[in-house]
């Protein structure tokens, strides 16, 4: 019986093992978009959203582009460094697609660039605020960056709270220790100082940890009018709840990018009042639809709700950054009349279109990219249940009102 | 204003969170003497838990902090009969990889069902603070501190105290005379691991309304707690009481005095914990382990 | 398309051969009865001594693993002198927190490590990917070779010795210290050369990355489903690990359930195989032997 037992934990085994391999065959003429994304694990949060985006881009084309067939080859990444090499290695070596899509995630961006080099496809990151990837990418001509660099998120709210509340207030700054706290920290700092501030603390705190008063605390022995807090949403949660249980009486509070996520009110409530922020892309603004390509790039008010019946929520800042890229490239893609990556390079660089992203066009920064399009931010306020745009002067409805 | 006072504040309300993050875990290696790798994925269905009670229904992480912990023991329950009993005699190897695996498929299902997006529980206490002696008090910390202890203390008492917590007790210390006494060694390992199943889920229910949500929110926490009962003394649930202390004055001490130390906090309690480990392996509280 | 597979044959070679080498370190430890929590610790140090000491110095791969290496073997030596006689759970939570410890001191150290933000190769010193799998599979190769070399020592005697007891063993004239040593020292410098090499085949590197306690797991997974304290086990189980979480990934992974599926296979692995493939082939085999023998 026992050999029989050992039989049995055998097959057991064997048959957890056992999958089949095999690939799909492709016969009609189609365009392949390969999508390493953040579908699992601690990034699913982006991924998701990449995931969402990309589908209502391949569904306003109808899925053809210039009589091709629109084929996206989603790959898992499972938001490791490792997955990100997998994925792209298998779409660029064996898939040998010449779109690229993805990853979103900062430090997997930067772990992919690697990857890229190899064979140096048309490559649309929407993602990677981090200035270490605009070095790395610097001079790429076929790399597409459409999200914001980090110093966005500074020069906008340092430039919009000098213009309101003068030169020479204090700063402080808060930052976590993971790669986006300290990729934001010498921007926050350049650009506050530049503006004509003064920083009296920086200050670090661990990425999930649980308690961040003792930072606060040192930060409130320095009397700032100014507190610019540097991480991620999951850490922006804790330290806006600690800020307002700590009662620092600082009247203005900066956040990188989490004031702007809908998750982060919900979770921190009456805390999220004042946060001021940069933003890229807001729902619920006024943008007109493209006059050339009404159907493609709509009013946001028209996209939004299309976006809400599909997926019965309000879209966010990933899923209308990777709806927008995408479409443009899909876009260039039609206009080159195929799947030819210099052309569609080309058409790409020579698009420009008003989005709900604000205009759709790609330009060089001085920091050495290449193609850089949606950098322009505004500057917005939680001010109770509303958001209320402060900065540039031409498109805002309200002013800054310091917490008391 | 000095520091000092706020120092000590902070200290010992986060060592009250630390407490129960750990105290779970110290009853489940005490008696099974398994350490739980699956642990923290209990905590993360504690806080979803009392996360959704709350969205939906309006109920306070408080009060619904009873239920969501039977709900969670049904969990513990359920990983011990289909997958922890048949690992009880094997190599602790074999048991920390299995409950990894758990702890994987559980955090996936977390995904699924509640999404990656962050969350937090807003509730008016979470909120509220008030200035005592030159110490700002937050309400919500105070909370979660009052409700750690209040669980641990309960725990000691009733495996004081209860005839069930007694032959625990005994299973702990000696499972072959326990057996030899009568007591039923694989339900008393059952009810430990639901036990501190439970009590997982409770440092879940207390931490919701003070730290974010996530399904990943579980591994580092289980890290933490699992240095905390290592230095208390490996199954010592008094061990870890004064561990979870200890660890907390050093961290939020290292955080207040030292340049940039809430970074070097958790490097530094590790150091401590290696120290400890050297020079007194069993812990502050701890019997004799061996393999 | 011979050569379009290459590429993607070439990340599962580089997978394959890096957990092959981590399986072996790992159980060349286990075998002298010290469960190691911590092998990312190896790993990571690896790791950056291959990266930095390549990008200050320009050392191409093959030399900048010799530092790697050598740090690493120094961080087991380390490890054993501190950890003195720590045994069992107690020497697995050291090792635990050493691997954490590191992370720390490297998302600490922006200035020399490149901080939370991490480093790239200097890409004029990075290699085609089939020189990096050549390498691995050579490293692969040679760790086998050595845990093979140990097996047929007395050493094999000693560490059975004193993975049963360390006193015992002690009293039979087993130095379990100097022993110790030498194993983690092996062991570590195993891990530490795997470590380095991976980070050609990436390219970039992180404190996440370098001391992810998923590399700790991963370490112990070949093992635990090849057969642990076995030769040709840790072998077996490093590679079935790879072919399940990649054929997870890709069969499972675009709809969200590859790390469900993989921990499923992962769960249902160790209740039904808990002496791995290897170790109950050879329960399997001494059983028949037995059977026809007319034992009991």
């Amino acid at each position: 019986m026992r050999a029989f037992r050992y039989i049995r934990h055998m097959v057991m085994g064997a048959l957890c093992g056992l999958f089949i391999t095999g690939g799909i065959a492709h016969a009609q003429k189609v365009i392949r978009i390969g999508a390493p994304l953040e579908l699992t694990g601690k990034f699913v949060i982006y991924g998701s959203q990449g995931q969402r985006g990309l589908e209502m881009a391949v569904e306003a084309f109808a899925g053809t582009v210039a009589g091709h067939r629109i084929e996206v080859l989603l790959r898992d990444i499972q938001s490791t460094n490792q997955g990100a090499v997998s994925a792209m290695t298998d779409l660029l070596e064996k898939e040998k697609v010449d779109f690229l899509i993805g990853p979103i995630a900062s430090g997997l961006v930067s772990a992919a660039v690697p990857a890229w080099r190899q064979r140096k496809p048309l490559w649309i990151v929407p993602g990677a605020s981090a200035l270490s990837f605009e070095e790395a990418i610097a001079g790429e001509s076929m790399v597409f960056h459409t999200y914001a660099w980090g110093y966005g998120y500074h020069t906008g709210p340092a430039n919009a709270l000098a213009a309101a509340f003068g030169k020479g207030k204090k700063v402080a700054i808060i930052y976590s220790d993971g790669a986006y706290g300290r990729s934001h920290l010498p921007d926050a700092r350049k650009h506050y100082t530049e503006a004509g501030f003064q920083i009296v603390a920086t200050e670090l705190v661990r990425e999930n940890a649980a308690d961040m008063n003792p930072a606060l605390q040192k930060i409130r022995l320095t009397k700032p009018d100014v507190l610019v807090a540097l991480m991620q949403t999951t850490d922006g949660i804790v330290v806006a709840k600690q800020i307002h249980v700590a009662k620092l009486g600082i009247p203005i509070l900066v956040g990188s990018a989490f004031p702007q996520f809908q998750t982060w009110v919900d979770a921190v409530g009456e805390a999220a009042n004042g946060w001021i922020t940069a933003v890229a892309y807001l729902a619920g603004q006024a943008v007109p639809a493209d006059p050339k390509y009404p159907r493609i790039f709509p009013a946001a008010k028209d996209w939004e709700a299309a976006f809400t019946k599909k997926y019965n929520r309000e879209p966010e800042l990933i899923d209308a950054m990777v709806y927008t890229s995408a479409a443009m490239l899909f876009l260039a893609i039609d206009r080159a009349g195929g799947g030819d990556k210099e052309r569609v390079a080309k058409e790409l660089r020579n698009l420009g279109v008003e989005t709900i992203m604000g205009e759709g066009k790609f330009v060089p920064t001085p920091g050495g990219a290449v193609n850089q399009a949606f950098n322009e931010m505004f500057v917005i306020q939680r001010q109770g249940d509303k958001i209320v745009t402060v900065w540039p002067k031409a498109r805002s409805n309200g002013q800054f009102k310091p917490i008391q | 204003m000095t520091l000092l006072p706020q120092f000590l504040l902070d200290a010992l309300l986060l060592g009250g969170l630390y407490c129960l993050m750990a105290v779970g875990l110290a009853l489940c290696f005490g008696v099974t003497r398994i350490i739980n790798f699956a642990h923290g994925e209990m905590i993360m269905f504690g806080a979803y838990g009392a996360f959704l009670l709350s969205v939906h229904f309006g109920i306070d992480p408080l009060l619904s902090l009873p239920l969501v912990a039977l709900g969670v023991a049904l969990i513990g329950f359920l990983v011990f009969k289909l997958c922890v009993q048949r690992v009880l005699d094997a190599p602790h190897v074999n048991q920390i990889l299995l409950l990894f695996g758990v702890g994987l498929i559980l955090q996936n299902i977390a995904v699924l069902i509640f999404t990656g997006d962050e969350r937090s529980v807003t509730t008016a206490y979470s909120l509220a603070s008030d200035q005592f002696f030159g110490m700002m008090v937050a309400y919500g910390r105070l909370i979660a501190f009052a409700v750690s202890i209040g669980l641990t203390v309960g725990l000691i008492v009733w495996l004081r105290i209860s005839e069930m917590g007694r032959a625990i007790q005994a299973v702990a210390q000696q499972r072959d005379a326990a057996k030899l006494m009568g007591i039923n060694v694989t339900a008393m390992y059952m009810v430990s691991f639901m036990v501190s199943a439970a009590l997982g889920s409770a440092t879940g229910a207390a931490m919701s309304f003070l730290l974010t949500i996530t399904p990943f929110m579980g591994f580092h926490i289980l890290i933490k707690g699992f240095a905390i009962v290592v230095l208390g003394g490996l199954g010592s649930v008094g061990g870890t009481l004064i561990a979870a202390f200890v660890l907390a004055f050093v961290e939020t001490g290292v955080s207040y005095y030292v340049p940039e130390g809430g970074g070097w906090a958790e490097g530094v309690a590790l150091a401590v914990l290696l120290m400890v480990l050297i020079l007194r392996p069993r812990g502050f509280l701890g019997q004799a382990v061996d393999n | 398309m011979p050569f379009a597979a290459t590429a993607v044959v070439n990340d599962w070679i580089i997978s394959a051969a890096s957990m092959v080498i981590l399986a072996v370190s790992w159980n060349l430890a286990a075998n002298a009865g010290l469960i190691s929590l911590g092998h990312s610790a190896f790993w990571g140090v690896g790791t950056y001594t291959a990266v930095l000491s390549a990008n200050k110095l320009g050392l191409p791969l093959v030399l900048a693993l010799i530092p790697a290496m050598l740090i690493g073997a120094l961080l087991g030596v380390l490890l054993a002198v501190i950890t003195g006689r720590l045994r069992g759970i107690f020497f697995a939570i050291s090792t635990l927190a050493l691997s954490e410890g590191l992370r720390v001191i490297a998302v600490m150290t922006p200035g020399f490590t490149g901080g939370g933000e991490g480093i790239y190769v200097n890409p004029q010193l990075r290699i085609g990917a089939h020189w990096v799998a050549a390498i691995m599979v050579v490293g692969a190769l040679i760790s086998i070779l050595v845990a093979w070399a140990i097996s047929r020592t007395s050493w094999h005697f000693a560490f059975r010795a004193m993975r049963a007891n360390e006193s015992a063993a002690q009293m039979l004239g087993v130095r379990p210290i100097g022993f110790r040593v030498w194993v983690l020292a092996l062991a570590g410098a195993m891990a530490a050369f795997a470590g380095g090499v991976r980070v050609w085949y990436g390219g970039f590197v992180d404190p996440g990355i370098a001391f992810d306690l998923h590399i700790t797991i991963f370490a112990q997974i070949g093992p635990l489903l090849g057969g642990i304290y076995t030769l040709a086990g840790p072998v077996i189980g490093a590679l079935l690990s790879v072919l399940l979480s990649e054929a997870a990934r890709i069969w499972f992974g675009t709809q969200g359930f590859g790390l469900l599926v993989y921990g499923v296979a992962l769960v249902l692995c160790i209740l039904f195989l808990p002496h791995g493939i290897w170790g109950g082939l050879q329960r399997l085999w001494t059983f028949g032997r037995r059977r026809i023998r007319g034992e009991q």
